[in-house]
């Protein structure tokens, strides 16, 4: 029953799914319920332009598509904010405008200088091929993730739950909603490995919104979405093992969805619930 | 403790009020009153210094306080968000607290304290989502209360809740005034204004009067600044007018 275990490979993806699913899941709970769960998908399209340059610049080199990614993702992070606090449109319309130049951008740099095909793996990831340099990349990510949320989930708490109220507290409103940002983005990166970057969405959103529908307090939400999160990666890779064309990144990420639909339908504040008080 | 001298309220380039000045002592309230977009939550913005005024001065007597207590309206507020009524009420005591430290006992017993003054205790570990307006209401002046704030800026707290709870949380004010607080409160129920308040603001038509309330509360200064129109002032029975009190 265990033999899967035995394979190189599927010990290293457990680990690095393992990891992946701590971090990303307080990422995927503050974009809930900061109403980001569209923008962090806008977000991960926002980096391949920078990972593609990366990769026609400097060939397929770990170190050279985070930076590009990186880059390409605060870029759009805090003019996203920026355009957000001094225009009229709010944040989703600016992040929406801002991802859809940039994977356009990204898109005409890659075609313009060449084939096409390593994009596919941007996109899909192969959760069954992480290496040493992908393993230590998601380890720090994970680490600079939950040392920042130590740090500050109180002000991120209190800026998501009553923003106006946390600004007479305290001058940092922009510095914990640019931080946030940062930390999407550097989640989408660690997961860009392994999952692809339209599959880390997945993993990051779909156990914030099944979790959010057994939970009324922040605690048990940030612990139930992680438990989600875990079971999906595990469930998911063991699968992707047994079916073995089944690729890994959307065998997780259906696992994800059938713990969404069984919490939509069995969760205390789901469908069962009936009408939510609406305020 | 805090005085204006001729506040210009405003957003880069466009002002809305001109020359507003007031002041404002320990164990006094002081309403606030005006048409909408006259320039109220501005004020308040600006007192708290989340925007600089674009012309005058503040002064506050000593120091500015480090906390400044504020309670908003609830259209502002998440009440999806998953929290119970007593964690609401404990971020009143977040502020100036490092990251890996907890509130401690004092802090606790006075958490305890304002829940059963505003008549939460029972329900203290309702989520938030399950709350009727008044009981968030109720909620947001115990994290006040928590905040325990030599000032309170209270921006229309009476908004839809019904009689009871306003009566309770009238009771409240009194007390913060009591202790020798100073309060500035929003308001539109004019009786309300003339019962709970010592001086009060005028804004308007991009003036602003203060004074003691009952010289600013007549017929004349209301119509002047917009804030009833010849119709409803037929109807109140409102002083004519009344000796100016500018400070």
């Amino acid at each position: 029953m265990f033999d899967w275990l035995a394979y190189d490979f599927m010990q290293r993806a457990l680990v690095a799914s393992s990891i992946l699913s701590i971090s990303i899941a307080p990422v995927g709970v503050f974009l809930v319920l900061r109403r980001l769960s569209l923008a962090g998908e806008a977000m991960a399209h926002a980096i391949v332009p920078g990972i593609v340059i990366a990769f026609v610049a400097f060939g397929l080199s770990v170190i050279s598509m985070i930076t590009g990614g990186m880059i390409a993702g605060i870029v759009v992070a805090l003019a996203t904010s920026m355009l957000a606090r001094r225009t009229l449109i709010r944040e989703d319309g600016s992040l929406a405008s801002l991802y859809l130049i940039a994977l356009a951008l990204g898109i005409f740099i890659l075609s313009a200088a060449g084939s096409a095909v390593p994009l596919k793996s941007f996109l899909f990831g192969s959760a069954l091929g992480i290496g040493d340099d992908t393993l230590v990349l998601i380890g720090v990510i994970a680490t600079i993730t939950l040392f920042s949320f130590a740090i500050m989930l109180r002000p991120l708490i209190s800026a998501t739950f009553d923003p106006v109220f946390f600004e007479t507290q305290s001058r940092h409103l922009g510095l914990v909603q640019q931080w946030f940002m940062f930390l999407l983005v550097l989640n989408l990166l660690a997961a860009f490995k392994s999952l692809g970057t339209l599959m880390a969405v997945g993993l990051m959103i779909l156990p914030a919104t099944a979790a959010r529908y057994w939970v009324s307090t922040i605690t048990g939400y940030l612990l139930l979405t992680f438990i989600f999160a875990l079971l999906s990666c595990w469930a998911g890779l063991i699968l992707s093992f047994y079916l073995s064309n089944v690729p890994t990144g959307p065998a997780i990420v259906l696992v994800a969805g059938c713990i969404f639909f069984i919490s939509l339908f069995c969760a205390p504040l789901g469908l069962l619930r009936g009408s939510i008080v609406r305020k | 403790m805090l005085s204006l001298h001729d506040i210009a309220l405003g957003y880069s380039g466009e002002t809305i009020a001109d020359n507003v000045s007031l002041s404002l002592e320990a164990g006094q309230i002081c309403a606030v009153i005006g048409h909408n977009g006259a320039g109220k939550s501005t004020l308040l913005r600006t007192i708290m210094g989340l925007q600089p005024p674009l012309a005058g001065r503040i002064a506050w007597t000593g120091a500015k306080p480090r906390t400044i207590g504020y309670l908003g309206r609830s259209t502002e507020i998440d009440c999806q968000f998953p929290v119970r009524i007593k964690d609401v009420v404990a971020m009143g005591a977040w502020n100036g607290l490092d990251f890996w430290t907890g509130i401690d006992s004092a802090k606790t017993r006075q958490i305890d304290d304002a829940l059963a003054r505003t008549g939460l205790a029972k329900i203290a570990d309702r989520p938030l989502f399950e709350c009727s307006s008044g009981q968030l209401q109720r909620c947001f002046f115990a994290r006040a209360i928590v905040q325990d704030a030599p000032i309170l800026l209270l921006d229309e707290p009476f908004s839809a809740i019904d009689q009871t709870t306003q009566a309770q949380l009238v009771e409240i004010i009194q007390q913060w005034r009591a202790e020798g607080r100073a309060i500035l409160i929003v308001l539109h129920d004019l009786s309300a204004v003339m019962t709970l308040s010592d001086s009060c603001l005028l804004l308007g038509r991009h003036r602003a009067r203060f004074g003691q309330t009952t010289q600013i509360i007549t017929r004349q200064n209301l119509l002047s600044h917009d804030y009833i129109t010849e119709a409803q002032a037929s109807l109140l029975s409102l002083p004519e007018s009344a000796g100016e009190c500018d400070v």
